[in-house]
């Protein structure tokens, strides 16, 4: 919506049409598979018939990231794989959206090392994480739903603009308790 | 090559096709429908952490022994408590869970050594989804066993 963001003040007219848009974009999430990991295996298992996707509207895996709305980055993001990666994000029309899928690209996972990526949010927006080593279908899904009400809430004049994150990622476990 | 040409004219192969497609449209959908329909999990499934306490008492059983924080491979697990005059075990003050990183091996729970409700324990909760990395460390109070997530249903 290049004609009218960051153009306008909240009103009647852009509201409306915000929630138009935001159902309709909600309602059909094509997902770019980035399968690199076994997380791939259960973004597959929730494409097939047995979870269907397609009730989310997101059954399309589009292999080209040109056609694609949502990226779900499911598996070891290496460094090697980072800057691919985020081609692929850049080359995704707007509006887009990341899902970070399992324990590897949320933080790395088990593998604090120097080859693996610390989260893929050091790359790429992310705006939904989720939990799990890989997790179940459904709980896909249940990132997605999250998803869903991520999108239907957002602002079209407004759209904030997403950061990736820089510097330590690593979140303090016991900080000062007094 | 004549009976050839007459599969070909009369559409044998398709209607084949079509028959068998239409063989399985009777039969129930093998789709479960997963908000409104949960599917139960494996008897040993390994869900999020959670903390147990005491069924009839309500008390604590976590004995701050600090073993599944040593137990984690990958240091996710900060814990700590203080004495109290009178009671026999330490009183839990914080115990700091970093989701993000947790590989579901269920070590630290396989070495709770509390008896007989044990403290730690992997529950069947997998609907862990978040917006940012800070929402994934848990805190004590996320940590109790029947914590609900809340569920999706439209």
């Amino acid at each position: 919506m290049g004609l009218i963001d960051h153009r306008f003040a909240d009103n009647i007219i852009t509201t409306n049409l915000d929630s138009v848009l935001a159902w309709a974009r909600k309602n059909s999430l094509w997902p770019m598979g980035f399968g690199l990991a076994c997380c791939a295996i259960e973004m597959i298992a929730a494409g097939g018939s047995r979870f269907d996707i397609a009730r989310f509207g997101s059954e399309v895996f589009r292999a080209s990231p040109r056609q694609a709305d949502l990226m779900i980055v499911a598996g070891t993001v290496t460094k090697k794989m980072a800057p691919v990666l985020r081609r692929l994000y850049d080359q995704m029309a707007e509006p887009k959206w990341v899902i970070s899928m399992g324990s590897c690209s949320n933080a790395g996972g088990p593998f604090p090392t120097y080859s693996v990526l610390q989260g893929v949010d050091k790359v790429v927006p992310v705006d939904v994480y989720v939990s799990g080593c890989p997790p179940r279908p459904e709980a896909l899904f249940y990132g997605i739903m999250r998803l869903q009400d991520k999108i239907r809430k957002e602002n079209t004049t407004f759209r904030k603009e997403r950061a990736i994150r820089l510097g330590g990622t690593e979140p303090i476990l016991v900080e000062d308790r007094g | 090559m004549f009976t050839d040409f007459l599969r070909s004219i009369f559409l044998v192969d398709l209607a084949k096709g079509l028959w068998l497609t239409l063989k399985y449209t009777p039969q129930p959908a093998f789709t479960f429908q997963y908000p409104s329909e949960r599917r139960p999990v494996a008897p040993r499934f390994r869900g999020v952490l959670r903390l147990q306490i005491e069924p009839g008492t309500g008390a604590q059983t976590c004995i701050v022994c600090d073993q599944c924080a040593k137990a984690c491979p990958d240091d996710l697990i900060a814990l700590g408590g203080h004495r109290e005059a009178g009671l026999k075990i330490k009183v839990l003050d914080y115990f700091d869970f970093n989701l993000s990183r947790c590989s579901f091996c269920g070590l630290c729970s396989e070495v709770c050594p509390t008896k007989p409700v044990r403290a730690l324990i992997m529950s069947e909760d997998y609907e862990l989804g978040s917006y940012s990395r800070d929402e994934q460390i848990m805190r004590v109070d996320d940590m109790y066993d029947g914590v609900a997530i809340e569920p999706y249903t439209h």
